[in-house]
């Protein structure tokens, strides 16, 4: 087991293109951290890197306490779970699982052995005899987390491990892999585009965007206090809903915001930093938008464009007149009285309203 | 009553419109039909044509080899047809050559053509394919070029090569100069560019060096394409004539091909018939080895090309 530290890592495949800009990062001794970000953000690279199959252009790497940047793949202590699972196609499950300490020269008898073991975690021991391609998907993929158990690594990488599964598939293995870290203990990297996956699984997650962090925390702190509107956008499904407004109001631990149609909204943050007139954004996950009382003034006129019945929730797409955002509403599962036309409408609860500079940054929550 | 009357026209008009139409859809769909078979027969006619190009001169060979009475050899078709059928001459190829000899000679010479062949296909490919260094992509397109050159122009350069070697009139110096093929090379390269990334970096994380990862990963798994070079590899140093029959001089070293010529041909040819069984028997094991490893063949240029 090891910790991971990254220093100012920076990757560029030619003198013009920069992949990672610059990346600073501790990953403590066995913590469950999740790279998430779109396609091309870097987080795979990233992983490439800490695995030693792709040069670090600058910076400095520590596994442990030792400097890795120039250690081979193999020498570094870690294990890596490939997308395609990457299974040597013309050796048993066995063989496969045992490849690299037969390399290293281990005796076969502990290799068998800590290949049993590893089998013997993963349910995997009526397989060992098979060569892949007598496998399923699923099957695959614990052989190809199997192969990387049994090196005892001091880091497990997984690269988009679940992507090729199916729904259902993906979900079990999830859970498994979340046993699999509370019974290892040990440090896991786990990079994904998912942000399921990353919000289950993860200690703290690691937003990418372009090739720089845009937010370290744990799940529930980046989904509560997302420090910028990409972080905003990005964790959460359906994503949270975001306005464009304009800061009319600074106060003492709130800001009120005017929507277009002269439509107020107040939220509980600080924006002592804003000045009036500024050009904002406001975000509310669906969850938090209310259904108010058709009575209610103060509430905002709406209409509804789509209902969504998932069984325990209903989503509610909706649209304000005058704004261009059609806005998702998150409701339990009961109410299944609405439908396409109807009109409605909704109150935006102040404390759950989030704001954003014209930068993107988010302004803190005053309470 | 004329706007009934007007209506009734219209209406008859366009029951005889879609009857019309459907007539026309029913010859249309006949002579797609037609058109179908007609391209079907086409093929047919035409694979049927270029089976018989290319058995024929087998079949007459055999059919020659079989006929104990050559009266009919140059008679056209009636040859093709054994006259007399039996295995006379080619029990006498048995005797009138050393046949056995020299279907050892080629069959050693074959056997260490491949296992050259292979090897150094296998270890000039691997860094053409998957390790990055300048000047890559100009070696290979270097050694493409080679197949645009005559074999003519390698004897010279050759045979005094292997004179300075001292190899000549000896087994290496009669295959040596066939183990680096830029066909090999090209055909592995291929192959190694197919498989996926994943597969040797998975072998790169678990210690492999890059030459583990060569033999004990990328040759493991490009077996088909491995089999596909090593059949054409065969058929090629079997049928090899031209340099052995140069470079070999001692009657006991000749292969197969240079030897049957050698012996059953010119001006003290003993009989057409001889010349014909010879022939068919040193094809023969070509034949069998195909028939046995033709399923590979096939296989591997699936994923050759693939």
């Amino acid at each position: 087991m090891a910790s991971v530290t990254l220093k100012n890592i920076k990757k560029n495949y030619t003198k013009d293109v920069t992949v990672i800009k610059g990346v600073d990062l501790d990953i403590q001794d066995g913590e469950f951290v999740v790279f998430v970000g779109p396609s091309g953000c870097g987080k795979s690279t990233m992983l490439r890197m800490i695995a030693g199959l792709e040069d670090i252009t600058d910076g400095e790497l520590f596994i442990g306490d030792t400097l890795a940047n120039d250690v081979h793949a193999s020498k570094r202590g870690i294990a890596m779970v490939f997308q395609s699972y990457a299974l040597y196609p013309h050796m048993t499950v066995a063989q496969n699982m045992g490849f690299a300490l037969k390399l290293a020269g281990t005796p076969k008898a502990e290799i068998d052995e800590r290949v049993n073991k590893a089998a013997d975690i993963l349910q995997i021991t009526h397989l060992l005899e098979r060569k892949p391609k007598a496998l399923s998907g699923g099957q695959r993929q614990r052989v190809a987390i199997g192969r990387a158990i049994v090196r005892e690594p001091k880091v497990f990488l997984f690269d988009e491990p679940l992507s090729n599964l199916d729904a259902s598939l993906r979900l079990n293995m999830r859970v498994e892999l979340s046993k699999l870290h509370q019974d290892l203990k040990t440090t896991m990297i786990y990079v994904t585009h998912d942000q399921v996956e990353a919000m289950t699984l993860a200690d703290r997650i690691v937003v990418f965007n372009a090739g720089v962090i845009q937010q370290v925390g744990t799940p529930l702190e980046m989904y509560e206090n997302p420090s910028n509107l990409f972080v905003a956008g990005f964790l959460g499904s359906p994503k949270m809903n975001l306005l464009e407004a304009q800061l009319v109001g600074v106060e003492q631990g709130a800001a009120v915001m005017r929507l277009p149609k002269g439509i107020t909204v107040r939220s509980a943050v600080d924006a002592s930093r804003g000045k009036v007139g500024d050009k904002v954004t406001l975000g509310i996950r669906p969850e938090h938008i209310q259904l108010a009382d058709p009575q209610d003034a103060n509430a905002i006129p709406a209409r509804v464009d789509l209902i969504e019945h998932l069984g325990d929730i209903v989503l509610a797409y909706i649209e304000i007149p005058g704004i261009n955002e059609i806005i998702c509403l998150k409701l339990p599962g009961h109410m299944t009285g609405l439908k396409y036309g109807d009109s409605v409408r909704i109150a935006f609860p102040e404390k759950n309203v989030l704001l954003f500079d014209a930068e993107g940054l988010a302004f803190k929550r005053s309470a | 009553m004329s706007a009934s009357h007007s209506a009734e026209k219209v209406l008859s008009s366009s029951a005889k419109d879609s009857a019309a139409s459907k007539k026309r859809s029913r010859n249309m769909a006949n002579s797609r039909k037609a058109q179908r078979a007609l391209a079907l027969a086409g093929q047919y006619a035409g694979l049927i044509a270029f089976a018989i190009f290319t058995c024929f001169p087998f079949v007459w060979a055999l059919a020659v080899g079989l006929s104990t009475d050559p009266s009919n050899t140059w008679l056209f078709p009636r040859s093709f047809w054994p006259t007399e059928p039996g295995l006379m001459w080619f029990e006498r190829v048995f005797t009138e050559m050393p046949f056995l000899k020299y279907l050892k000679n080629s069959t050693v010479m074959s056997f260490w053509t491949i296992v050259s062949v292979v090897v150094i296909s296998v270890l000039a490919a691997y860094p053409l394919a998957r390790l990055k260094f300048p000047g890559r992509n100009l070696i290979f397109v270097a050694i493409i070029a080679t197949l645009m050159l005559p074999s003519e122009v390698n004897i010279i350069p050759n045979f005094i090569t292997l004179k300075h070697l001292g190899l000549l009139d000896s087994y290496w110096g009669a295959i040596i100069p066939n183990f680096a093929g830029a066909f090999g090379i090209f055909l592995m390269k291929q192959a190694f560019e197919q498989i996926p990334q994943d597969l040797i970096d998975a072998a790169r994380v678990d210690g492999a060096t890059e030459l583990q990862i060569l033999w004990r990963v990328m040759v493991p798994v490009s077996a088909p394409s491995i089999a596909a070079l090593s059949i054409f590899t065969l058929v090629n140093a079997w049928n090899d004539y031209l340099w052995p029959s140069i470079v070999i001089t001692t009657r006991d070293k000749l292969p197969l091909a240079v030897g049957v010529f050698n012996d059953l041909t010119g001006p003290f040819a003993v009989s057409t018939s001889l010349v014909m069984a010879a022939i068919v028997l040193t094809v023969l094991p070509v034949l069998i080895f195909f028939a046995f490893t033709q399923r590979y063949f096939i296989s591997g240029l699936d994923g050759a090309v693939k």
